[in-house]
């Protein structure tokens, strides 16, 4: 049993549901869903992490946006068994152990960069991720990137003075090393 | 998307925060309706309506019912047996239904309730139901209702206990909801003075609010009360509304509110409240409802609108006289429309002096999903057809917009179209920076690089506070000399919250960390009328700072005696009550509130705005204040396609004072994103009845890629103000005007109908190749 949830192997349960064993924001976990469940529901429904939220459940939207093996993708899209010895990351994860903030939402308070917050947690999502891939994203890149996630308070300017400001922010550090 | 706030200094001493709890919001904790988990809670889903309009001739819910882990079903006739419920609701008319007991009125009317153990049972248990229906003539179009060949409400409407602000007004066997009317001056004699008279039609669609957070709520009863966690902009009415239902003194519903995930006037009044209520008192459990996005899309709408607007001109450039006649469609039931109706009538009055002015605005039911109060309250739809009507006019006669404006727009102390004197006129200067931000220049209609083609457009609104208005605010102020506010103010992203904190605390020089702030819950925080309206800031604000400064004045009191000085000698200086001037002479706060041996201070404040208009003219008073804005667009349209792009937008709104400098930026930035959507996408498409896009797959809603990339904006603010107008949606109603100039400047082609799409910009594009004159003048 243990070997094989090791291996990311999906068990039955008693019950008829499946046990998933993934890491969740850096501890192993066993998610336990319906065939059918989404990862979004599961997250939410079993893990009680309800930073992840549905906005439209047709990968439209980005505010259920999570870390999937580094990359982001819509969690209303993934079924719960399809992470299987997978790598799950939520916005739950993103300050350090400690509870310190990370450098990105420390960024997002300092422009304040939301109002319902509704969207907040899949735009931390897809910008820590741009700002891996692109450090060096000029605003027009990071408009582009971040056009898959809506936020219908209009807090767009914010938000690209966020990210922009977090880029430059990492920039200054790294010359500063 | 640079943006250039120009923000003077609020005069606080404290740290505004754009969000007390911003913490908690980028750590994905801050918690919502819908976060909310109860022990042994069921899971609702509603059975809906696939027909337009059409009687309910039979219900069988046995096989449902039957189903392992359904806990209930419940139906509309099942509500119509039990004496103990008043099945019906509705803000102003009970003309909405628990679920459909005679007939289903729109594609999505609910009919039966299922409570399960899960959503999946719940799901599976809508398709045992068995529903026979006889299909009605549908009411589709505005065009239907007026035909009146199919009645929507067979009977009249049934009364709540009335707004004072509304005049029934109802015709049998019709389609017409409510009818509001305006007069001021004499019309004929007006049109008669007037050298030109044009008259034009304008449409707006519905739209859908589209709140990230779609409508949810949970329920259960304890103890014969009956409790729920819901996201409401207002939980006095829902609780007026659930008592009324369920034939119980309002102390027996509590309502408590956590933060919105959005609203924009989608969450006032009842909405999934009762039927989740009449679940959670079946099956004797807590009971969620959540709708899904396709849901949320029927709940409630904007009104489409068709405004027929006919204004007279003298040759040197005078509005004289202003005739309207509005339809707004209010869809299947009237939800708040006889006042939304009120406002968007006499708001075709604009921000003009017109000293003869006719309005008759309608609110006409048909089969479509129901539509209330939405961001802009009825003023972007009127301000759509005279703001693209003023540029026609001034096209029309060779003036440059800019100055025909200037003409016409209000100066202080002349009289709005409702009579009363303006005051505290900043129109002339919002539009003057706005013309200045987007470099305006009368000889310069279009700039053209290939097939690409540049233009601006212009515009300046005006929209109404909701007048007269209620809110009340409870403090205390502890032993420690921390101070609490009690207010049902509903968080929803505006900062509400943080503003009123900011607000109270400045009375008694406080620290922002020193201020907190409670949710709504009806049973403790007092009455509030509800989030809406840009109300809050102004409405509820007064009352805190009332409460806030009784307070003052018992601390003086005890400080007097403590000190041995006159009140008039005393101030308050960071947490402590001081002889002025003279800071060793001083007491704290908590040191006098421990001396009274009282535990704390209390005050309590209402603010109640006064006014109210003529049943008959609509003269009076219709706003304790008026909101005013103006908007600059430049954009560029691609002449082989047709797609516009909005380059840059100027958004200028004046605030009185502003209490939260980072969320007035937020909200104007947030209408600008509004307002671009209802300008170029948004539109509810109907075939049949049955919506064609209720999802964000095929609803267009503005994206971070669609926003300009040069945002300027104008806070207007005036230091010595200590009047707070609040800003909430102000900034949003110039948008759609001001981008439909821009576009007929650049391209000539002048679009009537909202969304200003591709293909009728292309469409537009061909008619203008054939010569023929934009508009008409008639009567010359
Ligand atoms: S809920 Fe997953 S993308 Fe919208
Ligand atoms: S802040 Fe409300 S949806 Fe983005």
């Amino acid at each position: 049993m243990t070997d094989r949830r090791a291996q990311g192997e999906v068990t039955a349960t008693e019950d008829g549901r499946l046990a998933i064993p993934a890491m969740l924001n850096g501890r192993q976990t066993t998610l336990v869903a319906r065939p059918w469940h989404t990862l979004l529901e599961t997250l939410r429904d079993q893990e009680g992490l309800y930073g992840v939220r549905e906005g439209c459940g047709v990968g439209m939207c980005g505010a259920c946006t999570v870390m999937l093996d580094g990359e982001p993708v819509s969690s209303c899209l993934v079924l719960a068994p399809q992470v299987a010895g997978r790598e799950i990351r939520t916005v739950e994860g993103l300050a350090a152990p400690d509870g310190t903030l990370s450098d990105l939402q420390q960024a997002f308070i300092d422009h304040t960069a939301f109002q319902c917050s509704y969207c907040t947690s899949g735009f931390l999502i897809t910008a820590e991720r741009l700002a891996e891939e692109h450090p060096d994203a000029s605003r027009e890149e990071i408009r582009h990137y971040l056009a898959g996630n809506l936020c219908r308070c209009g807090s767009y300017v914010k938000i690209l003075d966020a990210v922009a400001d977090l880029l430059e922010r990492r920039r200054a550090g790294r010359t500063a090393d | 998307m640079d943006s250039h706030p120009s923000f003077a200094p609020s005069g606080t001493q404290m740290q505004v925060p754009g969000m007390l709890d911003a913490n908690l919001r980028v750590r994905g904790r801050v918690q919502y309706a819908m976060d909310a988990k109860m022990p042994g809670m069921l899971h609702a889903k509603l059975l809906r309506s696939p027909h337009a309009h059409a009687r309910l001739v039979s219900i069988d819910a046995s096989r449902a019912r039957a189903l392992p882990g359904v806990i209930a079903v419940i139906t509309g006739p099942d509500l119509a047996d039990r004496d103990d419920i008043y099945p019906y609701y509705g803000p102003i008319f009970r003309d909405q239904s628990v679920l459909v007991m005679d007939k289903a009125r729109f594609v999505g009317d609910p009919v039966a309730a299922v409570a399960a153990i899960d959503l999946d049972t719940a799901q599976a248990a809508l398709d045992l139901i068995d529903v026979e229906w006889e299909e009605l003539e549908p009411v589709l179009s505005l065009d239907d209702a007026l035909a009146a060949s199919s009645i929507v409400h067979d009977e009249p409407p049934r009364l709540g206990q009335t707004f004072a602000d509304i005049i029934v007004r109802t015709e049998a066997n019709s389609n017409i909801c409510n009818h509001f009317k305006l007069r001021k001056g004499d019309i004929e004699d007006g049109f008669a003075k007037a050298d030109h008279i044009f008259e034009d039609v304008f449409t707006s669609p519905p739209v859908q609010h589209v709140p990230m957070e779609t409508h949810n709520c949970v329920a259960w009863w304890e103890n014969g009360v009956l409790r729920l966690i819901s996201a409401t902009q207002m939980p006095f009415s829902v609780r007026a509304q659930l008592a009324e239902i369920f034939k119980v003194p309002q102390t027996r519903v509590r309502i408590t509110v956590p933060t919105l995930g959005g609203g924009y006037g989608a969450k006032t009044y009842a909405k999934v409240e009762p039927v989740t209520a009449v679940l959670a008192q079946v099956t004797g459990r807590p009971v969620r409802l959540h709708l899904t996005r396709e849901e949320e899309f029927v709940t409630i709408t904007k009104h489409g609108m068709q405004i027929r607007m006919k204004t007279g001109v003298t040759r040197d450039g005078k509005i004289v006289a202003r005739h309207s006649t509005c339809y707004f469609n209010t869809g299947a039931y009237a939800d708040i429309g006889p006042r939304l109706i009120k406002n968007g009538g006499f708001g075709t009055g604009g921000p003009h002096k017109i000293d003869n002015v006719w309005v008759d605005s309608y609110a006409v039911y048909t089969n479509l999903a129901p539509a209330g109060a939405f961001r802009g309250y009825g003023v972007s739809q009127a301000a759509w057809a005279y703001e693209s009507q003023m540029d026609m006019i001034a096209d029309r006669l060779g003036w440059d917009p800019y100055e025909f404006r200037m003409k016409n727009l209000l100066n202080e102390g002349e009289p709005v179209m409702t009579g009363e004197p303006m005051y505290d006129a900043h129109f002339k200067d919002l539009l003057a920076t706005a013309a200045e931000r987007i470099g305006w220049d009368a000889n310069v209609k279009a700039v053209r690089h290939g097939n690409k083609v540049r233009g601006k457009g212009l515009s300046v609104i005006i929209k109404a506070s909701v007048t007269p208005s209620t809110s009340s605010a409870s403090v205390k102020l502890n032993e420690d000399g921390s101070l609490q506010i009690l207010s049902s103010a509903v968080e929803m992203g505006q900062g509400a919250e943080t503003t009123l904190s900011v607000l109270g605390g400045e009375v008694l020089d406080l620290r922002l960390d020193q201020v907190s702030i409670t949710h709504p819950d009806t049973d403790f925080t007092p009455y509030d009328q509800g989030t809406s309206s840009s109300r809050n800031t102004y409405s509820m604000g007064t009352a805190v700072k009332m409460a806030v400064e009784d307070i003052k004045q018992q601390l003086f009191k005890l400080a007097s005696d403590e000190l041995e000085v006159a009140i008039g000698d005393l101030e308050v200086f960071k947490g402590r009550v001081q002889v002025k001037g003279v800071p060793e002479r001083s007491v704290g706060y908590g040191d006098l509130v421990r001396k009274a041996r009282a535990g704390n201070l209390l005050a309590t404040a209402v603010y109640a705005s006064n006014g109210g208009l003529d049943p008959e003219t609509g003269q009076g008073i219709g706003s304790v204040h008026w909101h005013q804005a103006a908007g600059a667009a430049e954009v560029e349209v691609d002449l082989d396609t047709g797609r516009i792009e909005v380059l840059k937008y100027h958004a200028g709104v004046y605030a009185g004072r502003i209490a939260n400098p980072a969320q007035a930026e937020l909200q104007t930035e947030g209408n600008i994103a509004f307002g671009l959507g209802q300008a170029l996408y948004e539109e509810m498409i109907y075939d049949g009845g049955q919506l064609q896009n209720g999802n964000l797959g095929d609803y267009m809603i503005v994206s971070i890629e669609d926003m300009p990339k040069q945002i300027s904006l104008d806070v207007l603010e005036r230091h010595e103000s200590h009047d707070i107008h609040g800003i909430g949606e102000t900034s949003l109603p110039p948008c759609m005007p001001a981008v439909g100039n821009a576009v007929f400047r650049a391209t000539g082609v002048r679009i009537l109908d909202l969304p200003i799409t591709p293909e009728k910009v292309l469409r537009g594009l061909r008619a203008i190749a054939r010569p023929q004159a934009h508009g008409q003048e008639i009567d010359a």
